[in-house]
């Protein structure tokens, strides 16, 4: 069974989210109903930290193309911390996450 | 005619040898006719207790055949046959009335008089042996004893054949139960042995061997106390519960866990030893726990046989103990596990350090089947045991340093994680760097989602996954048997782009017989 498991810090008009375990087919849309309700419209910024996340496929990386290019429409600045050599940064580069939203190796402290 | 040679005559014909070639059932239907006739009765029937001795049952009736049709059962100690059962002893009633007797089929059919006897065998109470009139009656002591005649013959009969059931029972409960083949592992050899004990034959000693989904394997070898049918047929529970724990659980001591609590709570009064180990896919590590169990041998090319050192847990159904402990044991190319039973050392009048020096003489890390034999000629040979024996070795064939990864599953999503925790330690067995096991679980990922989402229609299917370590290089396939649709949605045209990004090569062979797809990943790429 896979598991991914959801955290989300919410701070004023910014939220941070981690995603941690694992995504793929069986719990993407999953995923995707905790990442959508974890992010109200009033908010200025997301960072989502894939520092906990041991495997992302391809239906994984749908849900965050489809979550940037939400977020862009709704103005809300969207920052993702994937380590550098992790499989989450592997797959995001492969696919051309960076040209949408850059990639940061370390997770910056909540303000 | 005299009464004397009529009485001669009466038991003559209750006694008659010449009944005895008939089958159980034909002589006590033959027996129960010959019994009404001769004391003019109108029923006659036989009740015998049930396993649990805490009812009768009704197993033959003459008059009467309804009592059978319905199954009628009784509870010791009350009404007529309850009575009889429990006091031992004859009971006579001449007028039936609604208080003393419990059967209703006995009142509808209007039974007016009863005279019942206790069966009994060995000085165990088997059963009742009762007859009845529909006229009232009055049975004189004659007539008692002549029941009685009758009903020892029934009682003896019906003991043979009640042993005889239960020994040719737990022989074929056992049979079935032992795996016929042992499953074809790559890169593990198996051989196992079950040998019946002299006195009475089966006991509730098991072996078993698995694969599991994630591509480990599973051996178990375990001795449910007692003897006989009982012990059978608890030991098949346990290997059955052991199983489904099994597929739940990857720790070994969890496992047993589990086992103990299911023990405790639906066996009541059963205690077993168990060892349960684990090899990784790669075959080069075990893991296993100990309840109670004799430890294993274990032997490798460079070293001599020896009995594992491994801390020894409670046997299941003994209480709550302490927490179970799992050990992890490397196994090198060609190192041999022996597991086995008591019933293989334990010998009367001599120490079990005997029999156990003895054990980690005759292993060695040859061919299993010749182990097998080997250790049986040494510690068995012509002795008569009297414990059943039950043995099983797996060896890690030598030459291969990384065994194959094999694993099929259905091809459903929750089939993705397994194919992944196979293929993560199959890596790490390869010493894979992390840039590759990144490329390799999600190439390998795609292929596997892909089959889950086309490949079948909803019938469903299975998705095989092998992965291949040679020259550097490892090559995976993912197979499935269906017929392939062409991929739905822009996140599969995503997945493919991914895949091939993530191999040095990738090809999709599709047939008749279904799809596959190779994947190649060198496990370090050259620089730029």
């Amino acid at each position: 069974m896979t598991k991914a498991t959801v955290l989300v810090s919410p701070d004023h008009s910014r939220v941070r989210i981690d995603l941690g375990g694992e995504i793929d087919l069986e719990n993407a849309a999953s995923v995707e109903e905790q990442l959508a309700a974890a992010i109200p419209n009033h908010l200025s910024a997301v960072t989502l930290d894939l520092s906990g996340l041991d495997y992302i496929d391809s239906v994984g990386l749908r849900i965050l193309f489809a979550l940037a290019a939400r977020l862009e429409v709704l103005q809300i600045e969207l920052q993702v911390v994937a380590p550098i050599g992790s499989l989450a940064r592997r797959v995001l580069e492969l696919s051309g996450f960076e040209a949408i939203v850059a990639l940061d190796p370390k997770r910056t402290a909540a303000s | 005619m005299s009464s004397g040679e009529d009485r001669l005559r009466r038991i003559e014909l209750v006694t008659d040898t010449a009944l005895a070639h008939l089958a159980v059932e034909d002589l006590l239907d033959e027996l129960l006719e010959r019994v009404r006739s001769l004391l003019h009765a109108d029923t006659a029937a036989v009740l015998l207790l049930d396993p649990s001795s805490t009812h009768l049952v009704a197993t033959a009736a003459r008059g009467i055949e309804e009592e059978v049709r319905q199954g009628v059962r009784i509870p010791l100690g009350q009404g007529f046959a309850g009575r009889i059962a429990a006091e031992r002893r004859p009971v006579v009633i001449e007028q039936v009335d609604h208080a003393n007797v419990l059967n209703p089929i006995l009142r509808e059919k209007a039974v007016r008089s009863l005279l019942g006897v206790p069966l009994i065998a060995e000085g165990t109470v088997l059963g009742v042996l009762h007859v009845g009139t529909l006229t009232t009656r009055t049975f004189v002591d004659e007539d008692a004893e002549l029941l009685q005649l009758a009903a020892d013959r029934i009682a003896s009969m019906t003991r043979t054949h009640l042993t005889e059931l239960d020994r040719a029972t737990a022989a074929a409960l056992q049979r079935s139960l032992m795996p016929g083949t042992l499953p074809a592992v790559p890169g593990l050899e198996l051989a196992a042995r079950y040998i019946p004990g002299d006195a009475g034959g089966l006991g509730g000693d098991w072996y078993d061997v698995f694969t599991l989904p994630s591509g480990r394997v599973g051996v178990v070898i375990g001795d449910v106390v007692g003897r006989g049918l009982q012990a059978a047929v608890v030991m098949g529970r346990l290997r059955s519960a052991l199983r489904a724990f099994a597929l739940e659980e990857d720790d070994p001591a969890e496992v047993l866990e589990r086992l103990d609590g299911n023990v405790q709570h639906f066996e009541d009064g059963v205690m077993a030893t168990v060892l349960y180990a684990v090899f990784e896919p790669s075959m080069e590590r075990l893991a296993l726990s100990t309840a109670g169990h004799l430890p294993p041998v274990v032997a490798s090319p460079s070293d001599h046989a020896a009995l594992l050192e491994v801390p020894v847990d409670l046997p299941v159904g003994v209480s709550v103990g302490p927490p179970r402990r799992t050990t992890v044991v490397d196994l090198p190319p060609g190192g041999l596990l022996f597991l086995y039973t008591d019933g293989l050392v334990e010998r009367r009048r001599r120490s079990l350090d005997v029999g156990l020096d003895l054990l980690t003489d005759a292993v060695t890390v040859d061919e299993v089947e010749t182990v097998c034999s080997t250790v049986l000629g040494r510690l068995v040979g012509s002795e008569h045991v009297t414990d059943d024996v039950a043995m099983l070795v797996a060896r890690r064939l030598p030459g291969e340093r990384v065994v194959p990864l094999d694993v099929v599953l259905p091809a459903v999503p929750r089939s993705l994680a397994e194919v992944r925790s196979a293929l993560r330690r199959w890596l790490v067995a390869a010493e894979a760097p992390a840039d590759a096991t990144a490329d390799l679980l999600v190439a390998c990922g795609e292929a596997c989602s892909n089959v889950v989402e086309h490949a079948y229609g909803p019938g469903g299917g299975t998705v095989a996954v092998r992965a291949v370590l040679e020259g550097g290089e490892v090559t995976a396939t993912v197979r499935d048997n269906g017929q392939w649709r062409s991929a739905r949605g822009e996140g599969r045209g995503r997945g493919t782009t991914l895949m091939r990004q993530c191999c040095d090569d990738v090809d999709v062979t599709t047939g008749v017989a279904g799809t596959t797809v190779t994947l190649r990943r060198r496990l370090v790429r050259e620089a730029g």
